[in-house]
């Protein structure tokens, strides 16, 4: 699972995901792309999951991008502990994603290929997304 | 690349209220701007510029806009910009870049393939598309909508360059000749995939390298004192305080049986 290699603070404060995405909101290496449509955390199972979802329904042909990366620790505190004693243990990682995020991208797929692989991948997913086309000027006409 | 017509009026509203009421009323916000004149906010039917758009290939439309109550009837000018919506995909803005018939102008020229690579077919590669777009440069009547290249004699690891693609006549392509457009690579094999499901496998969440931790534990080879001193400080940050409490319980439990013994 994607995860950082080093990191400055093994914590971090939950913080906010207001507004939209401004960058990675276009399909820049591959043709197709799906879009995140609201904000939410995205964890690197997620990521993983979508991936090999990805890898299997395109049967080793094309190409796959991943635009995001789990870079904020989520921790939890085990079980039945009372209330203290410092913030939990880092549990996994998460994306944090706002909408208009282009998460994963697919090239050298025909279209029917590229698009059921990419609706296959987004159910794996806890937000809304949608699947996008590079050659479509109006993104608002797509499914 | 032909010219289309399109209908314009001045914009007297401004700001972002001004532009909402006009997205609302069907109009889309625009501006022209060229050498020749000075900057003129404008506003476009949404519907009939959408209409163009939608059936161009790209976005790269010459148009030639007649401004209402302009005293020249039509204004050549290239689409140079169109801002979208980041999620419903509507469009929100217009650039409009006013030029002359015989003014050379630069624009981002879509790449198409034709036909279906060798590599691909028979040996089961992968058709990349390492450029999407190429510079074009020349006269706006020259300029083509899309170049389409024809890929069906690649095989593995073979390449189109820039080089290498024929310009329609009064065009140039501009960049490195030696840059590859189109691409055909090897297809993924088993070994490379069982690789990475082994990678993904051995991550471990709490395993996370620390950059600053690391620094202070070569710092600190004669901790208990220091690391006193500088919680008195209280100059130092949320891992290094964890640390901090730790040593003196450490000191505690080590003090304890000796007190014990006595």
């Amino acid at each position: 699972m994607l995860m950082p290699k080093r990191v400055k603070y093994r914590k971090q404060m939950r913080g906010r995901m207001k507004g939209k995405e401004s960058r990675g909101v276009e399909i820049s290496f591959g043709e197709y792309g799906l879009l995140a449509m609201e904000p939410g955390w995205v964890t690197a199972r997620q990521i993983e999951a979508a991936r090999r979802t990805l890898v299997h329904a395109m049967k080793r042909r094309g190409k796959v991008w991943i635009r995001i990366f789990p870079d904020k620790p989520y921790t939890q505190k085990p079980p039945e502990t009372r209330m203290g004693k410092g913030k939990g243990n880092v549990e996994y990682w998460v994306a944090v994603v706002k909408p208009g995020r282009v998460m994963f991208e697919v090239g050298g797929l025909d279209e029917a290929t590229a698009r059921e692989a990419l609706s296959l991948a987004r159910r794996k997913f806890a937000i809304k997304t949608k699947v996008i086309a590079r050659h479509d000027v109006t993104l608002g006409e797509q499914a | 690349m032909k010219s289309v017509s399109l209908n314009a009026i001045p914009r007297a509203l401004g700001r972002r209220s001004g532009a909402k009421k006009l997205r609302a009323s069907g109009r889309v916000p625009a501006v022209i701007y060229g050498k020749q004149s000075q900057a003129q906010n404008l506003e476009v039917s949404a519907k009939e510029f959408g209409d163009l758009i939608h059936h161009s290939i790209s976005e790269n439309l010459l148009v030639d806009l007649s401004v209402k109550d302009d005293a020249r009837p039509k204004r050549l000018a290239l689409v140079q910009e169109i801002q979208h919506h980041p999620l419903s995909g509507h469009i929100l803005h217009v650039d409009f870049h006013e030029i002359a018939e015989n003014e050379k102008v630069t624009v981002m020229v879509p790449i198409e393939t034709a036909g279906e690579p060798e590599g691909v077919k028979t040996e089961g590669g992968v058709l990349e598309h390492v450029l999407f777009k190429v510079k074009a440069r020349g006269l706006a009547k020259d300029l083509p909508e899309s170049i389409t290249v024809d890929v069906s004699h690649l095989k593995i690891g073979q390449a189109i360059h820039l080089g290498e693609i024929p310009a329609p006549a009064g065009v140039e392509l501009v960049g490195d000749k030696g840059i590859p457009v189109i691409a055909v690579a090897a297809p993924r094999t088993e070994e490379e995939e069982a690789a990475e499901a082994a990678e993904a496998a051995a991550a471990v969440p709490g395993e996370v390298e620390m950059l600053k931790e690391k620094k202070e534990e070569g710092e600190e080879t004669p901790p208990a004192k220091g690391a006193e001193k500088a919680s008195a400080k209280g100059a130092e940050k949320a891992p290094v305080k964890g640390a901090e409490k730790a040593a003196p319980g450490a000191e505690k439990k080590t003090e304890k049986p000796g007190e014990k013994k006595k």
